[in-house]
């Protein structure tokens, strides 16, 4: 059974070789520069409903120090119990996926909670982390009933969520664009309007297709959409760039239309009931920022040129 | 007709007494060679009458003995072997997609084998549809059934042979994608099995629905009772009239043997005897073969589908890697379906062989989720593919369909029994009242030239 992780071991063992060498490069990228990802749309598309004071990318706790497992923690509990459940994505090319080729869920996400583990293990063998494949609508009620421990699932952070789930810091800044065949006409999701628009059931571009006057059409994965717009069933797929990005790749058909509607902050989601776990789990990532593991990832998930990497604000 | 008389008052009830009176007073006040005339000419009416509703009876029987053997069996047998090929190949290629892209050969014809059969079934089930022919000698109210079934089953056969090539563009599309390591390969499969599930396998499994009972109302008109006793009845009724004539013929022509209404009577005796024998056999031979044949096959296939589909339910599962757990939900769900236990399909099938094999795989398949919860995938899928779960499954699988396909054999020799008992019975019927006739006009005859 061992024999089978290697590959992935093997692939942090570079990670981490790469980061150190590039990890200085990546940390002069300066907090909050323009980027081509970021834009200037940032400060428009962040809405805010209900508090004022709620802001999703300063919403998180601040880590006291370097990662440590205290006795009495959440954490502590963990090893004892012997692994850590992470609800992640299967189907998101480069972020979770279940790839065909290795029978492994590998992607951005799961480098994230795999350096979690290895904060607890000290390795993230599969008998220290069970990945648990859920859909984006098992997100939110796996994490409150404690069925997974934490989720690492293109989750943006929002208003909305906060009430109900904890975020760590944001690890990847995604932005809501539009996906089309490349003989549309469609220029952004204004075109759409009455046309039917492709995103997962749960997630939080369907309100955003329904406010731009288009028919959302709700289904379980995101490939699933990406059979739906090849098979013409719909005009458009509306969701993070990040994902859109990753079913781009999967048909070269395809392409990325419209300025970002919304920017998606994405964070890990952890239970209310633990915060120690939450400043744990920032700690984990602050490490990933400096390290150089960060951008590592990056590269060898979504490539180059490494965007800037999103810096941690803490609301206390 | 009786009933209403009897219900009815006084003065209609006093209608037969006149009738009577009346026939009396002619017989009386003729002439022999009139009421031999008379005697001739009602004998001729009765035989002619007795032809007719022997070959009407013969004929119904034969007919819907026929319609058993040629349309609703081939049918209900092809309805069956859509759904079972269906469920295999959608079983199949989710196996086969689980061993990534370099999938194993024999799984690869497997699936071919049953996209082709199912194909070829589908056509040669619309070639029966289509073939009025078939339909159009069944008596009355069959036939309105069988139109109706007719048309609601076209419209599913056009379904399928509409949707089959959509299912096996998507399989495609799903195979080429899991080969380039595409994610997008899975929510293909996923699409292709919920089309099999949501569109193809729903229409095929109601032609079999609809087939089935048209076999079983076919099979109840071969067997059924109402028209044959009439025609026993009336068989009776003649022969007794034959008797009477033939006495009154003695008193009056003092000859104690008349030896044309002798072979009239013979004949109509033979007649008889031909009826009710084939009758007995046909209705013995079509009544096995519902129970030994068509009753134990529907059972051992319905166990057979429920069981491919949760074959697929496992690979499917291990495809969408828990993902909503659907899959597993319906496993179980099928699982309790299958049984074994009071009142569960594998009970039906009263095969105490498949029960056992059942209950063997629903262990293999626990130690297989078990596996797959506690993050060992990769182990799970091959115990899906080669190891304890496939190997079970396969024993099962093997028995439900060898014992359906016996007792689809027992069913189609005893049904062609039953249809060749009732052979040539109907024009023999004809024959034998033409004979009634000829023996009466030759018999009577000579003693109206007596008179000459």
């Amino acid at each position: 059974m061992n024999a089978r992780l290697r590959p992935w071991r093997a692939l942090a063992v570079v990670l981490t070789a790469s980061g150190l060498a590039l990890g200085a490069a990546a940390a002069a990228a300066a907090p909050g520069q323009p980027s081509a990802r970021s834009g200037g749309h940032a400060a428009r598309a962040v809405t805010a409903p209900a508090a004022s004071t709620c802001d999703p990318k300063a919403s998180s706790l601040r880590p006291a120090g370097p990662p440590q497992v205290t006795p009495g923690s959440f954490m502590a509990k963990i090893r004892a119990r012997g692994y850590l459940v992470a609800g992640v994505d299967q189907s998101t090319y480069h972020f979770g996926f279940l790839n065909p080729l290795n029978g492994q869920i590998e992607g951005f996400d799961i480098d994230m909670i795999r350096a979690v583990a290895t904060a607890i293990f000290g390795d993230a063998s599969s008998a220290h982390l069970h990945l648990k494949a859920i859909s984006d609508e098992q997100r939110k009620p796996d994490v409150m009933s404690g069925t997974v421990d934490i989720v690492a699932h293109t989750m943006t952070i929002s208003c909305d969520r906060l009430k109900y789930l904890d975020f760590s810091s944001v690890y990847f800044d995604a932005h809501q664009r539009v996906l089309v065949l490349k003989n549309s006409k469609a220029t952004s999701l204004d075109d759409l309007r009455g046309q039917k628009v492709c995103a997962t059931t749960a997630s939080d571009s369907v309100a955003r297709i329904a406010a731009a006057k288009a028919i959302p059409v709700p289904v379980t994965y995101w490939t699933d959409c990406l059979v739906l717009l090849q098979q013409g069933d719909v005009a458009a797929i509306s969701t993070d760039d990040a994902i859109l990005d990753g079913l781009a790749a999967q048909d070269p058909w395809t392409k990325l239309i419209g300025p970002p509607i919304a920017d998606e902050p994405y964070g890990l989601a952890i239970s209310k009931q633990h915060p120690e776990f939450v400043r744990f789990v920032n700690a984990v990532l602050q490490q990933l920022r400096t390290n150089g593991q960060w951008a590592a990832s990056y590269r060898h998930w979504i490539g180059t040129p490494v965007a800037p990497i999103p810096q941690a604000h803490y609301a206390g | 007709m009786t009933t209403s008389v009897d219900v009815s008052s006084g003065p209609v009830t006093t209608a037969p007494v006149v009738r009577r009176a009346w026939w009396r007073s002619r017989l009386e006040g003729a002439t022999t060679p009139a009421r031999l005339r008379l005697l001739l000419a009602l004998l001729i009416l009765l035989s002619l009458a007795w032809g007719v509703l022997a070959a009407l009876t013969a004929n119904q029987h034969a007919s819907a003995a026929a319609d058993v053997v040629a349309v609703s069996e081939p049918l209900s047998l092809d309805a069956e072997q859509i759904y079972t090929s269906l469920s295999d190949a959608n079983a199949t290629a989710a196996s086969a997609f689980l061993a990534g892209g370099l999938e194993p050969a024999a799984d690869r014809q497997r699936y071919q084998a049953d996209i082709t059969k199912a194909a070829i079934r589908i056509e040669a089930a619309s070639a029966l549809v289509g073939s009025s022919a078939a339909r159009t000698e069944l008596p009355g109210h069959l036939k309105n059934q069988a139109s109706a079934a007719g048309s609601a089953v076209g419209d599913d056969l056009a379904m399928l042979s509409g949707q089959l090539p959509a299912y096996t563009d998507e399989v495609g599309t799903a195979r080429a994608d899991n080969r380039l390591g595409l994610p997008l390969g899975a929510a293909y499969l996923r699409e292709a099995s919920a089309l099999l599930r949501g569109t193809l396998l729903p229409a095929a499994s109601d032609i079999y629905t609809r087939e089935s009972a048209l076999l079983t109302s076919a099979s109840a008109q071969a067997t059924g009772l109402p028209l044959i006793v009439i025609a026993v009845v009336a068989g009776l009724g003649l022969g007794y009239v034959l008797y009477r004539s033939s006495r009154w013929l003695s008193r009056h022509t003092h000859r104690v043997v008349n030896y044309g209404l002798l072979l009239a009577a013979l004949a109509g005796l033979v007649s008889l005897v031909w009826l009710a024998g084939a009758f007995v056999a046909g209705r013995g031979d079509l009544l096995h073969a519902q129970q030994q044949g068509s009753g134990p096959a529907q059972a051992f296939a319905r166990a057979e589908v429920a069981a491919l589909q949760a074959h697929a339910d496992e690979s499917l599962t291990l495809i969408d890697n828990t993902g909503d757990d659907d899959y597993q939900k319906d496993y179980v769900k099928l699982q309790k379906l299958l049984g074994p236990g009071p009142g569960t399909l594998l009970a039906a099938t009263g095969s105490s062989q498949a029960a056992s094999q059942a209950q063997a795989w629903y262990r293999a398949h626990q130690a297989l989720r078990a596996q797959d919860d506690a993050g060992n995938h990769p182990g799970a899928v091959a115990a899906a593919q080669t190891g304890d779960a496939a190997r079970s499954f396969a024993r099962l699988s093997t028995t439900l369909s060898e014992g359906k396909e016996t007792h689809q054999a027992v069913f189609a020799a005893s049904a062609r029994n039953g249809r060749d008992a009732f052979t040539g019975l109907a024009v023999g019927m004809i024959v034998a009242s033409l004979v009634m006739v000829t023996g009466c006009i030759w018999g009577l005859n000579r003693r109206l030239a007596e008179y000459r």
